[in-house]
This record gives C-alpha cells, sequence and structure tokens, in this order.
C-alpha cells in the first residue's frame, strides 16, 4: 500500500532533501550584506554565460525536480492565500531608533521588491499612534455632528448603503523621506521613501453622508476622529471634503486591513497621510480649525527662520527609483538593464519623468507604463544597456499642473534642515562597478 | 526575604482564585489592569525590553537579571540579595515600589488594590514557566474553535424572526434616509475636542500642585521627571529659543502655539496606554502643571480653570504661517527643466548614508570610494 487515502501531502515532504527556506534564508537580504562579493561574483558568472555556452547541463532542468513529481497541497490547504516561502523577504520593516515605541511608530513598504502600480494590502506601510484598534465591525458607529442640520449615527450596514465610488490613490506619509533632510542617511528605498503606498479604494462619497446630515451656512471646517487609543484627529476644510474625500470601506477589493483602519477609513486624495483617519468614528462639522496636536506640535514644518509653516497638507511632485537600489544592486553583470520607479503628485498626474545615469550632466525621458490616474503613483522605466561602469541615478517628476520635482539642495535653501517633513528632493543612488548601490548626495 | 502579612493575604487571594475556578476570570481582569503597566513593560511573543524589562519567564527570576536591560544599581542588588520574583515578592513591589526597593527606577506610584494585584500576578503567570509567552490557554481555545464559517451576521439573520422588508422604518431626514439621529449623550460622550477659543472647554480647575502629584505618578516615567523626556519619549518643556538651532527642542513651552492644543490631547489621548482614564479637573491640574514646567506660570498655588483658559497663551504662538509653498523659486519659475549638458564636470559624492550605520540589519561593507 503505497499511498492511503488521507495521508498529509505536506508529512512526506519534509525531509525530503529539499532545501526549506529555513535553511536558504532571504534571497535578497544575503545579496543585500554580502554586497560587493557575491554582486561580483554574479558578474564574473555572467560575464561567461554572455561569451560562451555552458560547459555542464543545468541541473534544474537535467534532473526531476520534486514539485515535478509529487503532488502539492489541494484547495483547503490556504483558505487565505499567501505569498510563495520564497518571497518571505519581501515584508515591511521599521527603523527602531526612529520612536520611542512600536505602538506609537511606523515602518516601510518594500519599494524595491513591488511593481506596476498597486501595493499589496499586506505590505502597505504602517504608522499608528496608539497601536492598531481591533474594532468589531458591529460595534463600530459613524458619528455627524456639529454644524448640521440633524447630527446622525451610522452604523456601518447604513454607510454600505450610500452609492459606491471605486478610485485609486496614493497615500503618502508627510514625513516620508524626512531623514534625508540634513543629507543622505538611510541605504535603501524601502526606508527612504517607502512610507507610501498606492491602493483601490471602495467607499462612500464623505459629501453624501455630510448632505445626509445637512450642512449649516456657516459650516467650514471638518474633524474627523478615529476610535483608536490616540483618537486621532485633524482638521480638514470643508471644501476638501466636499471635492474628492471617500469614507473607505475595502482596499484593493477586500476589507481594510486592520493596521489600515478597519473598518472604516478616510480617504483625503492627494493629502498628507496623517490626514486620512483610520478607525473613523466621528466627523465634526465646525466653523474655525481645531488646531489638533497632529497639526501644531507635529505635521507642521519649521523654517531656517524659526517660523513654522501650518496646514501644509498637499503632498509634493516626487519620483525614486526602485531598481537599482542599495537593497536591489544590480547582479547580471554589464548588458540589458532595467531601471525602474515610482512618481507621484498630489496635485494630479504625472506627466512625464526624467532619468538620468551621470548625475543630472544629461537627462532622457523615462517611458511611462500602466495605467495613469490623478493622484495615484505612476510607473516609469528606463531600458539601457549598461557597460559596467559607476552610475549615478536620478529621477524627476513633473506633475499635469506643471510642477517640476526639486533638488534636495534647492529644498534646503528654501527651507533650511529641519522641516522634517514635505521633502520631495530628486534622490540619488551611486551604482558601483560591482553592481552594488549606495545612497549618496553629489555635486 | 520576609513574609509581609500583607504578602500573606496576597498568597491567599490567589490561591482562592485559583481554587474557586474564576482563575481564568482573574488572568482576564489581569490583562486590563496590565495595560498601566503597558507603556513600559511588554509580554507575549517577542517581548522586547522597553522603559522596562520584558516581564515573560518573571516567575522564579533573579531580580535585575534580564538581559540587556540596564536596572538601578538597588534592583541588581536586591537579586544579589536573593531577591527572586514569585507572586509575594511581585505583589509587594507593584503595591508600592519605591519603598519595596528603595532607588528602583520604576517610576509607577504602586498599584492599591489588592484583587488588582492579585489579577495582574495571574496574568503575569500565563507568561512563564512551560507555555511561557503565549496567549492564555483560555484564549487559545477560543481561536481553536473559530473554524471559517459563513459571516455570522448573516447566519444569525437566517435564524431570527422574519421581517417583512415592507415594514422596516425609513427614516426621513436626508436624501437616502440612512442613519438615525444622534442623542445628545452620545454626542457628548464623544464630542471632546477644544478649540484655541475655549469651544468645547468642559468646567473645571486644578491647580500646579495637584498637577504635579497627578504628573508623578503617571506621567513622569515616560516624559521625565521634569518634562525632560526619557529616551525617545517627548520632552515637555525646555527648549525656548531653540528653534533656529541646528538641533531645535520643540516642547510646548518651545514650539506649541495652543494652550487648547494641550488639554485636548492629555485628555482624548494621554496616559499612553490608559487614556480617558483622567477627570476633567485632573487634564486642568496636570496643564497647569505643564505651564509650570514651562515657567509659563510660576506659582504653585496657581489653579486653571476654564474660566482663566482662555487668558493663557504660549510664547510660539504668531511663529505659525500659511502654507506658501508655491512661492519657492524651485515651484514659481515654472522654467522647462534642462535636460543636456546641465552642470559641468563630473559627478562627485559629497556625502554616504553608509558612513552612518543607521540602516537597519546593514553589516558594513567597505567600499572602494572615499568621501569628497
Amino acid at each position: 500500500m503505497w499511498c492511503v487515502i488521507g495521508e498529509p501531502m505536506g508529512k512526506r515532504k519534509k525531509g525530503d532533501g529539499r532545501p526549506h527556506l529555513d535553511d536558504r534564508k532571504s534571497l535578497s537580504r544575503r545579496r543585500l550584506l554580502t554586497g560587493a562579493a557575491s554582486a561580483g561574483a554574479a558578474l564574473s558568472t555572467a560575464a561567461l554565460t554572455h561569451s560562451q555556452a555552458r560547459a555542464a547541463a543545468d541541473p534544474a532542468i537535467t534532473e526531476i525536480q520534486d514539485w515535478n513529481r509529487y503532488l502539492g497541497d489541494g484547495v483547503d490547504e490556504r483558505p487565505y492565500g499567501l505569498p510563495s516561502e520564497f518571497e518571505k523577504h519581501v515584508v515591511r520593516r521599521d527603523v527602531s531608533w526612529l520612536t520611542a515605541d512600536p505602538k506609537s511608530s511606523v515602518n516601510f513598504t518594500p519599494l524595491h521588491e513591488l511593481e506596476g502600480i498597486i501595493t499589496p494590502n499586506g505590505l502597505c506601510f504602517e504608522r499608528h499612534h496608539g497601536g492598531i484598534a481591533e474594532i468589531d465591525p458591529a460595534k463600530h458607529r459613524l458619528m455627524i455632528n456639529g454644524l448640521v442640520d440633524t447630527p446622525l449615527v451610522f452604523t456601518m450596514e447604513d454607510i454600505m448603503r450610500f452609492p459606491r465610488h471605486n478610485r485609486i490613490y496614493f497615500l503618502e506619509c508627510a514625513a516620508n523621506s524626512g531623514m534625508e533632510w540634513r543629507g543622505a542617511q538611510l541605504n535603501g528605498c524601502q526606508f527612504t521613501h517607502g512610507m507610501v503606498h498606492n491602493v483601490m479604494y471602495t467607499g462612500v462619497r464623505l459629501s453624501d453622508v455630510l448632505k445626509e446630515a445637512g450642512l449649516q451656512s456657516t459650516a467650514k471646517w471638518l474633524l474627523p476622529e478615529g476610535a483608536d487609543a490616540a483618537a486621532m484627529t485633524r482638521s480638514i476644510p470643508l471644501k476638501k471634503g466636499l471635492d474628492d474625500c471617500l469614507i473607505a470601506f475595502k482596499m484593493n477589493g477586500e476589507a481594510l486591513r486592520p493596521e489600515q483602519g478597519y473598518p472604516l477609513r478616510l480617504v483625503v486624495p492627494g493629502w498628507e497621510g496623517n490626514m486620512w483617519i483610520k478607525w473613523l468614528r466621528r466627523i465634526e462639522v465646525g466653523d474655525e480649525p481645531w488646531h489638533q496636536r497632529e497639526e501644531t506640535s507635529k505635521y507642521t514644518d519649521l523654517l531656517a527662520n524659526g517660523k513654522a509653516r501650518r496646514f501644509t497638507w498637499t503632498m509634493d511632485v516626487k519620483s525614486v527609483i526602485t531598481n537599482p537600489s542599495p537593497q536591489a544592486p544590480i547582479t547580471h553583470g554589464r548588458g540589458q538593464t532595467v531601471l525602474t520607479g515610482l512618481a507621484w503628485s498630489g496635485y494630479g498626474k504625472i506627466a512625464r519623468v526624467d532619468v538620468t545615469i551621470d548625475g543630472g550632466r544629461n537627462w532622457q525621458r523615462a517611458r511611462l507604463d500602466g495605467p495613469s490616474f490623478s493622484k495615484s503613483v505612476h510607473r516609469f522605466y528606463h531600458d539601457f544597456y549598461w557597460d559596467g561602469s559607476p552610475l549615478f541615478l536620478q529621477s524627476r517628476a513633473i506633475d499635469d499642473a506643471g510642477n517640476v520635482q526639486p533638488t534636495k539642495a534647492e529644498l534646503r535653501t528654501a527651507r533650511g534642515q529641519n522641516s522634517i517633513y514635505h521633502n520631495n528632493g530628486i534622490q540619488t543612488w551611486h551604482v558601483r562597478e560591482d553592481g552594488s548601490a549606495e545612497n549618496v548626495e553629489i555635486s | 526575604m520576609s513574609r509581609s502579612p500583607s504578602a500573606l493575604l496576597l498568597a491567599g487571594a490567589i490561591a482562592a482564585l485559583i481554587d474557586s475556578g474564576s482563575y481564568a476570570q482573574g488572568v482576564d481582569i489581569g490583562e486590563k489592569v496590565f495595560r498601566k503597566c503597558k507603556a513600559c513593560h511588554a509580554v507575549g511573543d517577542g517581548a522586547k525590553n522597553r522603559v522596562g524589562p520584558h516581564l515573560n519567564d518573571i516567575f522564579g527570576r533573579k531580580a535585575g537579571t534580564v538581559d540587556g536591560f540596564k536596572y538601578s544599581k538597588a534592583m541588581t542588588a536586591a537579586g544579589e540579595n536573593g531577591l527572586e520574583w514569585d507572586a509575594q515578592s511581585i505583589g509587594r513591589f507593584v503595591a508600592k515600589p519605591r519603598d519595596a526597593i528603595r532607588g528602583t527606577k520604576m517610576a509607577f506610584a504602586g498599584m492599591e488594590k489588592e484583587e488588582d494585584r492579585a489579577s495582574l500576578i495571574a496574568y503575569l503567570k500565563t507568561f512563564s514557566g512551560r507555555g511561557a509567552g503565549r496567549q492564555p490557554e483560555k484564549k487559545k481555545a477560543a481561536v481553536a474553535a473559530e473554524k471559517p464559517t459563513a459571516n455570522p451576521a448573516i447566519a444569525t439573520g437566517a435564524e431570527g424572526k422574519k421581517e417583512l422588508a415592507k415594514n422596516a422604518e425609513v427614516p426621513g431626514h436626508g436624501t437616502f434616509h440612512l442613519g438615525r439621529v444622534a442623542l445628545d449623550e452620545e454626542i457628548t460622550a464623544w464630542d471632546i475636542d477644544i478649540r484655541p477659543d475655549g469651544a468645547g472647554l468642559p468646567d473645571g480647575r486644578g491647580t500646579v500642585s495637584l498637577g504635579e502629584s497627578i504628573y508623578t505618578e503617571r506621567c513622569a516615567a515616560c516624559h521625565g521627571d521634569f518634562g525632560d523626556g526619557r529616551d525617545r519619549w517627548p520632552a515637555l518643556a525646555g527648549g525656548q529659543g531653540s528653534l533656529m538651532k541646528e538641533r531645535p527642542e520643540k516642547t510646548i513651552g518651545s514650539y506649541w502655539p495652543y494652550l487648547s492644543t494641550v488639554y485636548d490631547y492629555i485628555r482624548r489621548a494621554m496616559p499612553f496606554g490608559d487614556a480617558r482614564s483622567l477627570t476633567d479637573d485632573e487634564v486642568y491640574a496636570l496643564t497647569a502643571y505643564v505651564l509650570y514646567l514651562n515657567d509659563i506660570v510660576t506659582e504653585e498655588d496657581f489653579e486653571l480653570s476654564s474660566e482663566n483658559f482662555t487668558a493663557l497663551h504660549l510664547p510660539n504662538e504668531d511663529a505659525f504661517i500659511p502654507d506658501d509653498r508655491a512661492q519657492e523659486g524651485h515651484y514659481a519659475n515654472r522654467n522647462e527643466p534642462c535636460m543636456n549638458d546641465c552642470i559641468p564636470g563630473k559627478a562627485k559624492v559629497t556625502m554616504r548614508a553608509r558612513v552612518l550605520d543607521v540602516t537597519p540589519d546593514s553589516e558594513t561593507v567597505e567600499g572602494t570610494d572615499t568621501i569628497e
């Protein structure tokens, strides 16, 4: 009897000599860590295969692989599918020294591992001020109060009966790239630019919900509030609320993730991520702003002259090359190379992205590919033949309102180095002769 | 160590808890009690040292011996003199830390209620010994029992009594007739925001000296004895005149524009991990104490109240300006960006990330470049 019905296939597979992920560690991390050495090895192998045929046949072809012989998991093994175990290294990561406590902290999206324009739900960066609120949707309420004719309370079921809309928007933390104001600091686009994600939201128009309560003529401002332990609040002009804000309950087709505000979050297209109140439970209508903690002590931009800008809501035009980058070195040696990255603007669509490989001496137009939506990220490519000489890579985005992404030097001249927020300066990666890459600043 | 009468009582209370079968309930209550400790101590899977050491496997451990945590001399000495953590010793310490071990750096004032201590100890015990770092057994069972089924809301709806759709009540308000009218007491429960003009301030009052005693108990563990901020927790005082310096210190006294924000934020979100636990009067007292820490009021008997609140102003109020990014040269000039021969000479590295070595998990890899 060689096959017993019901014997778990998984058991037989274990210890079958097939290397498991634990033995192998993460590929890309090893690449990152060993940097120069492994990239150098890859270079010589690549050179070999370029110039001549392989000496010995490839065992990946000549040997019958386990997955080609044995049956795999059945349909019930993974009721909610997860990525391949070989993608285990593709995760959000934090920078522990940035904040006092993980309950009020941030982690970063691995931009260098992603393609296209949509960020998978499990990889959208997290930023909480009082940890993740785990809310039973049956106990969640949304209240509208203040300068309205009829203050109202909605259940989740009520909210989902308003007309629904689907929109793709980027969400960027105002502090994205904030650690780079004084100069190159973190080695990887995940850490320098990973506080941005791009998601398709399904929700209802904020204007529909507000109008249901009846706005009074003196109404000018909104104060959305979260149900989390920070009871997060921000003042938002009513005009923006009526223009394009959504109250969302789905992201990329499924329910919001708890860390993204389940069961309800505000969507404030093109504006600071901090304003997209998660775990949304109340919206107050008023005639003046409230000057809450997150719009006075934080999320205000200190200038060199000691003044500070407040209510700097819009996220400026910005781009970053995600590959090659410090976490994604070139491992194939000279030859055909894909350079790719992301561009976005809180003012509208991206009209154009320019790319330089010589540190801004000469620029070429990158190729935009994939869907182009207002206030959504755009994917760009520059396909070129790398001759193996050092590169200084930069990208420069231009939006359809005519805003050109500034250099870091221009921003520092205008604002000094203590603004923390709204650093959209042009990023430089230095690719060395061994294919490894580093975050640098250049003259 | 000698057993004090209260320690014996506590041991009795725990034994009673376990015997009576209400142990699981004690664990549940203990989890709630532990919220007071959570800002500084972690337990469970992957718990790390924070302001205080992690508390996994605390039972049977010699005091002052968690790897990598920097204890006070007093705590290390207590361990060396034979103090081992068990229900009695934890209970005694938590009741009044600074009396139990003079010189401990744990800033917690103490847990008065014996039931709270007993529940807390029951909860901590679930993270010690076999099964340490896991959720209490009861919870695990509950999770295991949860098999994916159809949406539970729909399931109960089908079993419930059938209502005819045509009989459902439709409210009169709005366009879509959705939601219901919010009750005044519901609005009062949630609408706690305060504006700089005083809108939203509740009736009440509190003095600097009362604020100081609350601060010492509830706030100093993170914000420091003088509002100077421990570790990376925010400083509340000092830094005046530093905003144009290389490293500005942004505190309530040096940076925040409005006092209303202080009241609003303490009331909605502080103490960290135990929000909404202060009375309105206590928030007035704490706000008064923050003013005192910043030398904005100087008398210890100063009383802040709903009457005098709006008369007080913070020093940096006038330093805030509207968003004028669009006027910056790089945005305002609208020039077509240069495409060819834009900068003379070859690019030179002026600064490298590698020098700082602050990227997570990075290993120092010797580069070939030097900094120019």
